[in-house]
């Protein structure tokens, strides 16, 4: 091992631990809350204002609640809840979908991004 | 019958016969690692690529550019990736290698040893790989959470195999 050698090797045993911290942290917090109802119909609220939206989807009305910068599903008509089960959601990213009523909720944050590219 | 066909004579050096010896025993380790199993997409052991170091310490730089280029474009052909985007990840890869270690292999003084060597060239192409994967295939900011889990592979088998070609180059002389 010559000198060179410790020093590339103190380099990538601190880089390591640098990258977790950098990389492993809370995500980032959301700004504003998509709502889309059926394919084609969009709202935009902001997490900063508490409110309680009452969006009418084929079924009926879903409740949907913003407080304290987060957002969730109070009540649907649907059969499974798993819209209301999906909880707060607050990070950027973080999604809930009442399917049945075709309501989503997506909180958004400053950038927004593919999911993916599929080939 | 007129015939303007010319012989084409190619004259293999020494140089020549050496780098294709190498490279085949590269691209060897490199098809047997394909099969093995790994845990995550993304790390592998990348032991084909001590080849490329014991080729830089014996022969210098550019024979081992030339092992550690053709080692991933004859590999991609004989596994089925080539032209792929593992190809293209493995390519860039391997081009980020080989420039990290012709930048180490200048540097003055004693320079660099095997795991020095190994350690950056494993880094490069981890760091590389991941950009092209991020800029090209997945440009979504979850890939990030990946970032120190395949950085922290790259280093371990770095120095792993940092080791082995000092082992290795303890037998050669």
């Amino acid at each position: 091992m010559t000198r060179a050698d410790y020093i590339v090797v103190i380099f990538a045993l601190l880089l390591v631990p640098f990258l977790f911290t950098r990389y492993w942290q809370a995500p980032a917090q959301g700004e504003t809350a998509e709502i889309l109802i059926g394919s084609d119909k969009k709202i935009e609220v902001s997490l900063n204002k508490d409110q309680e939206l009452n969006v009418e989807g084929p079924l009926g009305a879903s409740v949907i609640r913003v407080h304290d910068g987060k957002v969730r599903f109070i009540d649907s008509p649907c059969r499974g809840k798993q819209c209301i089960h999906s909880g707060w959601l607050q990070h950027s990213g973080d999604f809930a979908a009442c399917l049945p009523n075709r309501i989503s909720v997506a909180v958004l944050g400053s950038k927004r991004r593919y999911d993916a590219i599929n080939f | 019958m007129n015939s303007e066909t010319q012989q084409i004579a190619i004259n293999p050096t020494r140089d020549d016969y050496r780098i294709a010896w190498l490279t085949a025993l590269a691209i060897t380790i490199h098809i047997v690692e394909s099969a093995l199993p790994s845990p995550l997409p993304g790390i592998k052991p990348g032991l084909a690529n001590v080849i490329t170091i014991v080729v830089l310490l014996m022969y210098g730089w550019p024979t081992a550019a030339w092992v550690g280029i053709l080692r991933v474009i004859v590999g991609s052909l004989v596994i089925g990736t080539f032209l792929t985007p593992t190809f293209v990840l493995s390519l860039s890869g391997a081009v980020a290698s080989i420039t990290v270690l012709g930048i180490g292999s200048k540097l003055p003084g004693k320079g660099l040893g095997p795991v020095g060597y190994c350690l950056l060239a494993s880094m490069a192409h981890m760091a590389t790989q991941f950009s092209v994967a991020y800029l090209l295939f997945i440009p979504h900011d979850g890939l990030f959470k990946l970032l120190p889990v395949l950085m922290t592979a790259s280093v371990i088998f770095g120095i792993v195999s940092g080791l082995i070609v000092n082992a290795i180059m303890d037998r050669l002389r």
